[in-house]
């Protein structure tokens, strides 16, 4: 096998392709998908940020206008958290769309994250969304399999193909000169659309071309460049696999159906009913199930209080709460909190194995459908993945059980533990304390722990990118001429 | 004739592995339709069973005290999902068809979501909607797509020109055994749905069954009009794909995009965050304030005042009514928005059979947004009426053990929906007509 006839076969292949007239018609349509999904990203990530960042303020200045008060108040006055986007979700809206945006933080109760915008859908959010990934994804392969179903097929149709392999050419240099002819002409359509990006990415007025999208802005670009390696691969050995062109495009067409749209719902499908998950009921009534037993700071007569109200007693050699030299229903709720959050978490953790379960037979099927392996790395890399969707959750609740307990400890050092009468003034501290405490910002994850979710993901598609030259140069001896 | 045009067709491999796989998955999606309306038959249940206890151990612990019960005790409505609702799942996923709500303010309470895995909101249902809008239009053109290109390739069509009278009528003959297959193997999957989810035989499944055909009769001329151009069989199999990715995934989903951006809702944000501050600021206020503002909305309370010193529940309850008085702005701008987005994806979809089968099968099946919106506006009566109920109760003090607390179990919203017909076919009537037409045309010229 010769470089130089690989070369000149791909050459041959680019010029061949870029003679037909209608590649260019397809070149407009795509070219037009892509300013539409463009800008539908780019507006759509502006517009919402702006929304939930001005809510976030708000929020605050609404936390920080608070008058001196008891600090139980406050801790019931609450705050909000809102999913910032990131600045890549413009290119991949992943799950986006189908994920809380706002959630209220209270003490004692851990709220849904609600406002999506799937909560707001007529129902043509089902028919999915056109975003720069999705027409990089679906689309363009199949616009791979269209320049490229004749590759060889035609040639075998018309019988140069017999005349090439008479003047020395091999299999080998047919197959992969081909294949890097056809890709050559998919990254003609793929790097003027990772060059918008970039140019979205600089110009928006606070430059969101940091260090960390630039890195995750690379692991998409070489991640998709080794999916359309694939993809070619696949369609230049189906057309050769093919009697004529006319069976190759019928394979790959199916090929594109079971692959692209069929294989993914099913297997989420069945992840979804083969391990079934929690309702919202059933999983309420587990937490407050095993509250009660672990102890719950509002039944008055609850065991677990009632004993550690007994050594308190004791420790301090006092008689009555009210005689404790601290605020006895400060410490009792600090408890309560650290008990029921910690309950909560459990479960909620368990709840995600439950989703994780379901996600990873897609996972699975990743190694055996290329097109799950690109689809979860761009998510995941344009932060628009379930784990990015999970850290916002686990943020949200950290700040909660922070804010609940910094009021709890702010009751239990400043708020007298003796009981006012009716015509008391009501006890309050300063609102100082309400600066002091910090305000909530979303915080994206590091590159690094990105990859070591994705791993089975980015090992899938190195097996397939390894695995198709592998199989055309391994295999190719076997192919017929006619 | 007939019936070797019939054993030509079902004799090939293609054909059977195509009916087969369809097959599968159509009963694959009746399965997790059924299995979606058990998960919500039992949490029905739990919650009957579960409210009876909740409401007991509360009445245990605030024997004395009916404002401090209400503080807790949670009521809950429930949106009774139809049977047909396992075939198009719709938006039911998303939108929870429970509300356990406490008397305190209810916009703080309503929105609040069901647990779901977001990959699979986005990997969306696979439910027998599903089958049929995607999965059916592409049994059809591999069905046909090579109807009589496949002739004309393989040297047969000649053969057929001089033998049969009329070509136009071989190639409908052709066709009409493809759609009679079809619309066999459609109905029996439509009968084992009904028999597996045990739909009762009503308006609304028998406009479903139409719907369906007509919505599969759409792609067959579809179909048929691009055949008539005699183009290749390439030709034809790459137009129909485009026109299948065109209608089924593109324009609803561009359509989709353009919403979202068109139509934000912050809104929804706005109402959370007034809600929480209409009550909670109230606090720090003169208490006078509020309870005029709470005696103007609700007149027949102003014989209820505050005693002098001290919390009263009164008040307490006033504050709560203020979260939900003062975020109603926000609220009903909210309901407006969503109203926009409703009426514009309907009048799109009257011109995409797609968009127009996958909505007017959410309506019939109840799992629509506006069914949702309605079960909201349900919520708010509901809301209402038990507040009204207990809040002379809760002013005048009343004994908690006076009150028949096991009477007080779920209540349930049934749907409204009536059907029109015309509504709901027209559209794809519409535009079949004209495809139709111009089918008969280009095959008559053959």
């Amino acid at each position: 096998m010769q470089k130089k006839g690989v070369l000149l076969i791909a050459k041959q292949f680019w010029a061949n392709t870029f003679k037909i007239k209608s590649v260019y018609l397809l070149f407009v349509i795509i070219s037009m998908l892509f300013i539409y999904a463009t800008y539908s990203g780019w507006k759509n990530y502006i517009v919402q940020n702006d929304i939930r960042l001005h809510f976030q303020e708000k929020v605050r200045q609404s936390w920080e206008e608070n008058p001196d008060k008891h600090p139980h108040r406050m801790a019931h006055f609450g705050s909000f958290a809102f999913r910032l986007k990131h600045p890549l979700s413009m290119f991949d809206f992943g799950m986006e769309s189908f994920t809380g945006n706002a959630v209220f933080l209270e003490a004692h109760k851990q709220n849904t994250v609600n406002f999506s915008e799937a909560s707001f859908s007529t129902g043509l959010l089902r028919f999915g969304e056109i975003s720069m990934a999705m027409v990089l994804q679906v689309i363009l392969p199949l616009l791979i399999f269209f320049l490229g179903f004749a590759s060889v097929a035609s040639d075998k149709e018309n019988g140069t193909l017999k005349i090439m392999l008479i003047q020395g050419v091999s299999w080998n240099e047919i197959l992969l000169g081909r294949s890097l002819g056809l890709f050559g002409c998919a990254l003609v359509f793929f790097f003027p659309i990772m060059l918008v990006t970039v140019f979205l990415l600089l110009l928006s007025k606070d430059n969101l071309f940091t260090q960390e999208v630039i890195l995750r802005y690379i692991g998409i670009c070489i991640s998709y460049v080794i999916f359309y390696q694939v993809i070619c691969m696949v369609t230049v050995w189906i057309s050769a696999t093919s009697k004529t062109s006319k069976d190759s495009l019928v394979k790959l067409l199916a090929i594109w159906l079971g692959f692209f749209i069929l294989l993914p719902k099913t297997t989420q499908a069945l992840g979804n009913y083969f391990f079934e998950s929690p309702s919202k009921i059933e999983f309420e009534a587990a937490i407050e199930k095993e509250l009660i037993q672990e102890g719950d700071s509002h039944d008055p007569d609850d065991p677990h209080f009632q004993a550690l109200k007994d050594s308190l007693l004791q420790a301090h050699k006092v008689s009555s709460v009210e005689q404790l030299p601290f605020n006895y229903s400060g410490f009792v709720m600090r408890e309560g909190e650290k008990i029921s959050t910690a309950v909560y978490n459990r479960h909620l953790g368990k709840l995600f194995q439950t989703y994780q379960k379901q996600n990873n037979l897609s996972r699975l099927i990743a190694f055996i459908n290329p097109y799950l392996a690109i689809k979860a790395i761009s998510m995941s890399f344009s932060g628009s993945d379930f784990s990015a969707y999970v850290d916002f959750q686990k943020q949200a609740e950290t700040y909660r059980y922070q804010l609940a307990q910094e009021m709890n400890e702010l009751q239990i050092k400043y708020i007298s533990n003796k009981k006012l009468g009716p015509n008391d003034v009501p006890y309050s501290i300063s609102k100082k304390h309400w600066e002091e405490f910090p305000d909530f910002r979303h915080q994206f994850v590091s590159m690094g722990t990105i990859i070591s979710r994705e791993g089975s993901s980015i090992i899938a598609l190195l097996v397939w990118s390894i695995c198709s030259i592998g199989f055309i140069v391994s295999q190719s001896r076997k192919l017929k001429a006619i | 004739m007939y019936t070797l045009l019939i054993k030509q067709f079902v004799l090939s491999k293609t054909v059977l592995f195509s009916f087969l796989l369809l097959f599968t998955i159509g009963l694959i999606s009746i399965l997790i339709g059924k299995q979606f309306l058990i998960k919500q038959e039992k949490t029905i249940e739990a919650v009957t069973e579960q409210q009876e206890q909740h409401i007991a151990r509360n009445v245990s612990f605030h024997q004395n005290d009916l404002g401090l019960l209400l503080y807790y005790v949670r009521f809950a409505l429930i949106n009774t999902p139809e049977r047909l609702s396992a075939l198009s799942i719709g938006q039911r996923d998303v939108n929870p068809s429970i509300q356990s709500v406490t008397i305190r303010n209810l916009e703080g309470q309503k929105y609040d979501t069901d647990l779901n895995n977001p990959s699979n909101l986005q990997a969306g249902n696979l439910d027998f909607g599903f089958v049929i809008i995607y999965l059916y239009p592409l049994l059809i053109i591999a069905l046909t797509f090579n109807l009589l290109s496949e002739e004309v390739e393989k040297g047969t069509w000649r053969l057929v020109a001089i033998q049969s009278v009329s070509k136009g009528l071989f190639l409908v003959k052709k066709l009409s055994i493809r759609a009679l297959l079809t619309y066999i193997s459609f109905f029996i999957l439509f009968l084992l749905a009904a028999f597996i989810v045990a739909i009762p035989l009503t308006e609304a499944l028998v406009v479903f069954f139409l719907l369906s055909l007509l919505y599969l009769t759409f792609w067959f001329v579809l179909s048929f009009w691009i055949i008539s151009f005699q183009q290749s069989s390439s030709f034809n199999a790459l137009a129909l794909l485009a026109l299948w990715v065109f209608l089924a995934i593109m324009l609803p989903a561009g359509v989709n995009n353009f919403l979202a951006n068109k139509y934000p809702v912050p809104e929804a944000l706005s109402t959370m965050v007034q809600q929480r501050d209409g009550y909670h600021k109230k606090w720090d206020m003169e208490k006078e304030g509020t309870m005029n503002k709470f005696y103007a909305h609700y007149p027949q309370f102003k014989k209820y005042t505050l005693p002098h010193q001290g919390f009263s529940w009164l008040w307490y309850y006033a504050m709560q009514q203020m979260g939900d008085d003062e975020a109603l702005e926000q609220s009903i701008a909210m309901s407006e928005k969503i109203r926009q987005r409703e009426k514009v994806s309907r009048w799109v979809a009257w011109a995409v059979p797609t968009m127009h089968t996958q909505l007017q099968f959410n309506d019939i099946a109840q799992t629509s947004l506006q069914n949702y919106i309605r079960f909201l506006n349900k919520t708010n009566e509901f809301h209402e009426k038990i507040r009204l109920y207990f809040y002379p109760k809760i002013f005048e003090n009343a004994p908690v053990l006076d009150e028949d607390w096991k009477s007080f179990t779920p209540e349930y919203v049934r749907g409204e929906y009536s059907i029109s017909w015309l509504h709901v076919f027209a559209p794809l009537i519409l535009i079949i007509s004209p495809i139709l037409v111009f089918s008969i045309y280009n095959i008559r010229r053959i």
